[in-house]
């Protein structure tokens, strides 16, 4: 199997009423896949049901797979969301320090010595392009960051887990010009390494950081709608 | 161009084995979840099974005045009038002057002058009932005697105006939260359609906090329906007294009468033993109070629940000049009236201080009492110390752990059903909790008047407070919080662990004070169950075999003693001991909710 994720006639509905979808994609392996639609269309449903993290009452159905394996609808496991991993919108950083942050995930998931999770993230904040702005101040407060260093904390802190899959959900959106560049150049050198799934409403973004992309269409429309471009 | 996952570190396998998930979290929360419920079917065990073991003639119960347990007639007609006139005599002096001060204090005062009236109104608020009796027998019953001719003064008249004056801060402080959640837009748009400050507040900002007011008279009625320690202080505590007619009524109010509580914090209950009817119509009474108080205390939380209603513009416009006018009577009157709960306020300061000025002395904190009112509170503070310390460690991991299971399923039903538990808990007269204890513990397991006893009656009075503060704190947390450690893979129990105790425990923490502040001067729970009138030793000689000493009590046995000047001067001087303790408690709770509400961790 080829493909990381896959989903075919994939809904999100309430009460027997679909709300979003239906719509058919594919991930392939190292692909950066933009999922564009206007505003309302359910971009952030389609990426939060990938995981099942949707609001109490909206149900999934349809078939989906992560790496080959069929995932039930309603509860995806922990140990799934480790595999595939959701990056909200808005930058969240927990108590503690930049390292505690970095290590939030993992240290969840993974039973190892400290030493070995710290290396992963540390490697996973290089790799997020935030590791020379931070290195010498792993122990400080989270809090001092600024906005656009707290969502790529949030990019190495998925990273960390090494996902099969990373879904951000407008990565850009809460941040001012400046910071929105520098989380750009981190989720384009991720490009070809890791497999990624982008929603934006900002087409010139989808166009700039992506290869492939997946329409939604409006609610309205109940028509599939997954167009590769 | 698909590429291969990286190589995972050499030590983790494939398939990285998860740490093991801490179990520990689902324990504590089902065990706070069950010692809350355990606590509630104890108390409705005690009531039912009393009321089972004799036969309880309930329309006797409700319509005849004459309790006389040497003829086996056991009416309550007569403290059902009692609690009936207490209770609407202090809602009908409490609720006007705390809702105008409450509108002062967040509409009309700048916030400098403002915070400082607050944080006095919270600690109003935690001052033990034990101090207000004391005011009613040393101030309102004289001035009472003086007034209406009554001989002592004791009255219903007089336990209406202590309820009322031990209420008012709960229904300003309450009314103060419900108007300052009101969003600042609402009074910003009014002002800018040309309204005066007493229609912005008419228009815009009462019909939003309505509810919330309104779940703060319930709430003040509430307390003052299960007031057992301050009420019996100046009621009179005289059976079968009833009106003659309506044309009565006043006559009657200053007379003295007797309440539900009063009679069940007489020395009845422990004459009655544990079964036949005396028991069994005790048990009725306990009843009637435990559904009337649970009543109040479940309204005041399904109003505030309600859907705000769109207020409605003011229909009438008078003439711009008299508008003014109009604005600035009202301005008078609400300042008017936020000055009476401040002069409240010093008037209860200045007596404890000049009354109580030996504790200002160490040796009153540092010497054992000596013949019947002499020498200092030594003992009676160690004991309220230790009581205090054993209530804190066994309320706050149950207290935390319903607190968490309540917050966290919040939407889910049995989450709602364990949550008006705690409510009804939290709200049940402590009088009835006392008596619980001297049944169970007393009478079941034969234990003496003991530490443990006196720890295990407190203790529900703190859990409620801290898990109600606990699921406040986790309910309020940011949607992206959990969504963001969800979507890192954490499990449920992980959650908790990692994510929603660092969040909440410093409201945790401030739940536990102020539950130990509130406990610390509880009375009615020790008088039953751990502190006894004379001969106690200095420390407890065992945990469920040797009477405790307690600071509430001492001072509720002085006082019974209020002819003697003496007793009365170590009373006042117990009491400012007992309000500077939960002073302490009460500051400390303030201080750090005052400090973590800065803390946050989102963008």
């Amino acid at each position: 199997m080829d493909s990381v994720i896959s989903a075919r006639d994939l809904r999100v509905s309430i009460g027997g009423k679909t709300l979003v979808g239906p719509v058919d994609f594919e991930l392939p392996h190292g692909s950066t896949t933009g999922l564009c639609g206007p505003s309302g269309a359910g971009k952030s449903t389609v990426l939060r049901a990938l995981v099942d993290l949707l609001p109490t009452g909206l149900v999934r159905t349809g078939e989906l797979r992560v790496l080959g394996d069929p995932v039930r609808n309603g509860r995806a496991e922990a140990a799934l969301r480790a595999k595939v991993v959701l990056v909200p919108q808005t930058p969240v950083v927990f108590g503690g320090s930049i390292l505690d942050n970095a290590l939030f995930g993992i240290r969840h998931v993974v039973r190892a010595p400290r030493q070995l999770l710290r290396e992963r993230a540390e490697l996973a904040l290089q790799e997020a392009g935030l590791w020379e702005e931070v290195r010498d101040r792993l122990d400080v407060s989270a809090q001092v960051l600024s906005a656009g260093q707290r969502q790529r904390l949030c990019l190495a802190r998925a990273l960390a887990l090494d996902p099969a899959a990373l879904l951000l959900d407008e990565p850009t959106s809460a941040l001012d010009e400046r910071s929105r560049d520098t989380v750009e150049e981190s989720v384009a050198a991720l490009r070809g390494h890791r497999t990624v799934m982008l929603v934006s409403h900002d087409t010139s973004q989808v166009e700039r950081l992506c290869d492939r992309t997946v329409h939604l269409g409006h609610l309205a429309e109940a028509q599939p709608s997954a167009a590769l471009s | 161009m698909p590429t291969t996952l990286r190589a995972r570190p050499p030590t983790a396998p494939t398939t990285p084995r998860r740490p093991r998930p801490p179990h520990w979290v689902l324990a504590l929360a089902l065990t706070g979840a069950a010692s809350v419920v355990t606590i509630l079917l104890l108390i409705g065990g005690y009531l039912v099974g009393g009321i089972s073991g004799g036969t309880v003639d309930w329309i006797t119960l409700l319509t005849s005045a004459e309790w006389s347990p040497a003829h086996g007639s056991f009416g309550a007609l007569s403290m059902i009038f009692g609690t009936a006139a207490v209770g609407v005599l202090a809602l009908a002096l409490a609720v006007p002057v705390g809702w105008a001060a409450a509108i002062a204090l967040t509409e009309y005062l700048p916030p400098r002058l403002a915070r400082p009236l607050r944080t006095c109104v919270e600690l109003l608020a935690a001052v033990p009932s034990i101090v207000y009796g004391l005011l009613g027998i040393m101030v309102i019953r004289p001035l009472i005697s003086s007034v209406a001719h009554v001989p002592g003064g004791d009255s219903l008249l007089a336990a209406g105006i202590v309820l009322a004056i031990m209420i008012v801060p709960t229904v300003v402080a309450v009314s103060v939260d419900a108007l300052s959640a009101v969003p600042d837009r609402y009074r910003e748009s009014g002002y800018s359609l040309g309204l005066t400050r007493r229609e912005v507040i008419r228009s815009a900002v009462l019909p939003l906090a309505r509810t919330g007011m309104r779940a703060a008279v319930l709430l003040g009625l509430a307390r003052a329906l299960g007031e057992a320690i301050a009420v019996y202080l100046v009621v009179g505590r005289a059976d079968g007294r009833l009106p003659d007619g309506i044309g009565g009524l006043l006559d009657a109010l200053v007379r003295p009468g007797q309440t539900l509580t009063t009679k069940l914090a007489g020395p009845e209950p422990v004459l009655a033993g544990t079964s036949g009817p005396h028991f069994a119509a005790l048990c009725g009474l306990g009843v009637l109070v435990l559904s009337l108080v649970a009543a109040a205390t479940v309204w005041s939380t399904r109003v505030g629940g309600r859907r705000h209603e769109a207020g409605k513009p003011p229909t009438v416009r008078s003439a711009s000049s008299l508008r003014v006018q109009q604005d600035r009577a009202t301005a008078v009157l609400r300042l008017a009236a936020l000055a009476l709960p401040a002069v409240l306020l010093f008037a209860m300061l200045i007596i404890l201080l000049a009354k109580g000025s030996t504790a200002f002395d160490p040796a009153f904190w540092f010497t054992p009492a000596s013949g019947s009112a002499e020498g200092g509170v030594r003992d009676q503070i160690l004991g309220t110390v230790l009581l205090m310390v054993t209530t804190g460690l066994i309320a706050l991991p149950l207290g935390f752990g319903a607190g968490v299971l309540i917050g966290v399923r919040a939407s889910a039903r049995t989450a709602r059903l364990l949550q008006t538990v705690t409510v009804v808990v939290g709200g049940t007269p402590t009088i009835l909790l006392g008596l619980t204890g001297f049944v169970l513990l007393s009478g079941a397991l034969g234990w003496g008047r003991s530490w443990l006893a006196g720890t295990l009656v407190l203790v529900p009075v703190v859990v409620p407070v801290v898990a109600l503060s606990t699921s406040a704190r986790v309910r309020g947390m940011p949607q992206e919080l959990t969504e963001s450690a969800m979507a890192l893979g954490l499990s449920r129990s992980q959650y908790i662990r990692s994510v929603v105790i660092p969040y909440s425990w410093p409201a945790t923490i401030t739940g536990l004070l102020l539950g130990l502040a509130r406990a610390a001067g509880e009375t009615a729970p020790l008088l039953f169950t751990a502190t006894v009138f004379f001969g106690a030793p200095a420390l407890p000689g065992g945990v469920v075999d040797s009477p405790i000493q307690a600071l509430p009590t001492h001072i509720f046995t002085l006082s019974q003693d209020s002819g003697d000047p003496q007793s009365m001067t170590q009373a006042w001087s117990s009491a400012l001991a007992l309000v500077m303790i939960t002073a302490v408690l009460l500051s400390a709770a303030v201080a750090l909710r005052n400090r973590r509400e800065g803390e946050r961790w989102t963008a």
